[in-house]
């Protein structure tokens, strides 16, 4: 049951070796059939972040109550649908991605910095057009995930009232 | 003496060469990082591990003993398990039962069944 450690020395030694040539890797997975991912929600969160951005462009600013209270809950429901989304992207990316699935999507990478960099944008920001790129990016990631998937995804309109916007969807 | 040294010399620096350069996958030693749960507490994701590849060169490879083998589901693909003793009784020379540690978050013989040897590349021995 034990389990030897080098000598610091060798340890050093062989983590230089490491940085040069890296060691091939041994699975310790868990592989329990849990692997159960959907980009759907964060879609839906980008039609948030876009709906909360027509309200507040549409609240007409006045000195009341009123306005504060709609303006703070707009900026508030904005922050929390920008944090899922980024929350959400993490752990699709994080867990369910293979470097085999990069080898067929180089751009995976790239999207998945623009989605993080962009939901950043429309916390900090009331930017329409950062919230529609940050929906397209959203929906581009979609889409490769449902690939790898072996689905044929699709767009169509949300049909979610005034946000618009399409979703994508898998095709069976 | 001078001579032994220059020789032991001679053989670390070659080593060296040709661990770095990947002339090592088939190397009687070979380094291996873990990734994934199973074999937590023993062995966590990151951990560094020289393989012996020639352990089992002699002798079959025995009951608590950590070994590296080829996934019998998924080829090219290697798993870090524990020889462990078959539920159902000795499944012979040339199969071994393993399992993972954290048995929780484990795939090992208790789905895919007892393992030819040949599979097997070699022992866990040191971490660095």
């Amino acid at each position: 049951m034990s389990r030897p450690i080098a000598h610091p020395l060798v340890s050093r030694a062989l983590r230089t070796i490491d940085r040069l040539s890296p060691p091939a890797t041994v699975e310790a997975h868990c592989d329990i059939p849990c692997g159960i991912y959907d980009p759907h929600q964060m879609q839906l969160a980008a039609l948030t972040i876009i709906r909360m951005n027509q309200l507040i462009e549409a609240l007409a600013p006045g000195p009341d109550n009123a306005y504060h209270n709609s303006m703070a809950r707009y900026v508030a429901v904005k922050e929390e649908h920008a944090e899922l989304l980024k929350k959400e992207v993490r752990v699709i990316w994080g867990d369910y991605f293979k470097p085999e699935h990069l080898e067929k999507h180089k751009d995976l990478h790239t999207t998945v910095w623009n989605i993080l960099k962009l939901a950043g944008k429309c916390r900090q920001e009331v930017n329409m057009a950062a919230a529609q790129e940050l929906l397209g990016s959203v929906q581009k990631f979609a889409e490769i995930f449902w690939d790898t998937k072996g689905a044929k995804p699709h767009r169509q309109a949300s049909k979610q009232g005034a946000a618009g916007g399409e979703l994508v969807y898998p095709d069976a | 003496m001078r001579w032994l040294r220059r020789m032991l010399g001679l053989a670390l620096a070659t080593a060296f060469v040709a661990q770095v350069f990947g002339l090592a996958r088939r190397w009687p030693v070979t380094r291996y990082v873990v990734e994934g749960p199973s074999m937590e507490p023993a062995y966590r994701a990151g951990d560094r591990l020289l393989v012996n590849r020639l352990a089992y060169l002699r002798r079959p490879p025995a009951p608590g003993e950590v070994v590296v083998l080829g996934d019998p589901e998924r080829p090219g693909h290697l798993l870090l398990k524990r020889i462990a003793t078959a539920p159902e009784g000795d499944p012979g020379p040339s199969y071994c039962y393993v399992l993972g540690d954290n048995a929780a978050a484990s795939r090992d013989s208790r789905s895919f069944g007892p393992v030819p040897r040949r599979l097997v590349v070699g022992r866990a021995w040191l971490r660095y």
